[in-house]
């Protein structure tokens, strides 16, 4: 009965820390989010254009930029 | 399945092998934390002995954790351990000083654990006389801890030395600092003369010089 005991005390020490190790692992970053990448972009005309995004920018659907309202 | 488990992104075998590693130096401490404790002789007898039963089984269960270790670290793609390096002192290329004291340990363990079973056999004063290895056994668990693990560095180190050392240490310096029960007078058997006495060949000094020997 001891030995039971024994392996039961084990087997779940062995889960809480496994769990503790697990939770407390460093994430990997996504690759994307400071990498400059390339996208090929088509214009109205059929030319093919290659536009580099750098790294790092703001997201383009985090805030959106209004033009000034004209004067007068 | 840890193969498996592998291919999803966790490195499972290294959580498993830290973990393992862990709890079986936390058993070892116990077992020896325990034994201490009987060696104290600071329990009574029905307490002794369900404590002495604990000591041989924590033993076997922090053997069985380090076989987990050990055969986690030998399934582990990234360090590419194996068989040999897990079990043959030195073999390993990854800090093999280190790595060799954990496996002279876990091989001093397996001695250990072995010869609560061979008591009678090999006889008390011999056992008794191994069984100090078991400070070895410790001293090297927690070198090889603080020197290979990951999870046992800097201020964490310290921390963790502290934790299991604490028991240890403390019970060492009662076992060595606390008188010892004496043991036990056998009654004596009532002397029958067999025959009168008829003559005796060693001489007593006189009543009065008698009470000058020192006793």
């Amino acid at each position: 009965m001891r030995n039971v005991w024994a392996t039961i005390l084990a087997t779940w020490a062995l889960l809480a820390v496994l769990a503790v190790l697990a939770w407390t692992r460093p994430q990997p970053t996504p690759a994307s989010q400071n990498i400059p990448s390339a996208v090929v972009v088509k214009g109205k005309n059929g030319q093919s254009q290659l536009v580099v995004v750098q790294g790092g920018a703001s997201p383009s659907h985090a805030t959106t930029r209004t033009s000034p309202v004209p004067a007068g | 399945m840890i193969a498996a488990a592998q291919s999803s992104g966790a490195p499972v075998a290294w959580l498993v092998a830290r973990a393992a590693g862990l709890v079986a130096f936390a058993l070892l401490t116990a077992s020896v934390t325990a034994g201490l404790a009987l060696s104290t002789k600071l329990l009574g007898a029905r307490r002794a002995k369900l404590l002495l039963g604990w000591h041989q089984t924590l033993m076997w269960t922090a053997l069985a954790m380090v076989a987990l270790h050990m055969g986690a670290l030998a399934l582990d793609p990234t360090i590419h351990f194996g068989l040999v390096g897990v079990l043959v002192p030195g073999a390993a290329p990854w800090r093999p000083i280190p790595v060799a004291a954990g496996i002279v340990g876990a091989w001093l363990m397996l001695a250990l654990a072995v010869s609560f079973n061979l008591r009678r056999k090999i006889g008390q004063r011999r056992w008794r006389l191994m069984h100090y290895a078991t400070f070895g056994a410790f001293a090297i668990g927690l070198y090889h801890a603080l020197n290979v693990g990951t999870d046992v560095t800097g201020m964490r180190g310290l921390i963790f030395a502290g934790i299991f050392l604490a028991p240890v240490v403390w019970l060492v310096f009662a076992r060595i600092l606390m008188p010892r029960p004496r043991p036990r007078k056998t009654p004596l058997a009532p002397v029958v003369p067999a025959a009168p006495l008829i003559s005796t060949t060693v001489e007593q000094p006189p009543r009065a010089d008698r009470a000058a020997v020192p006793l």
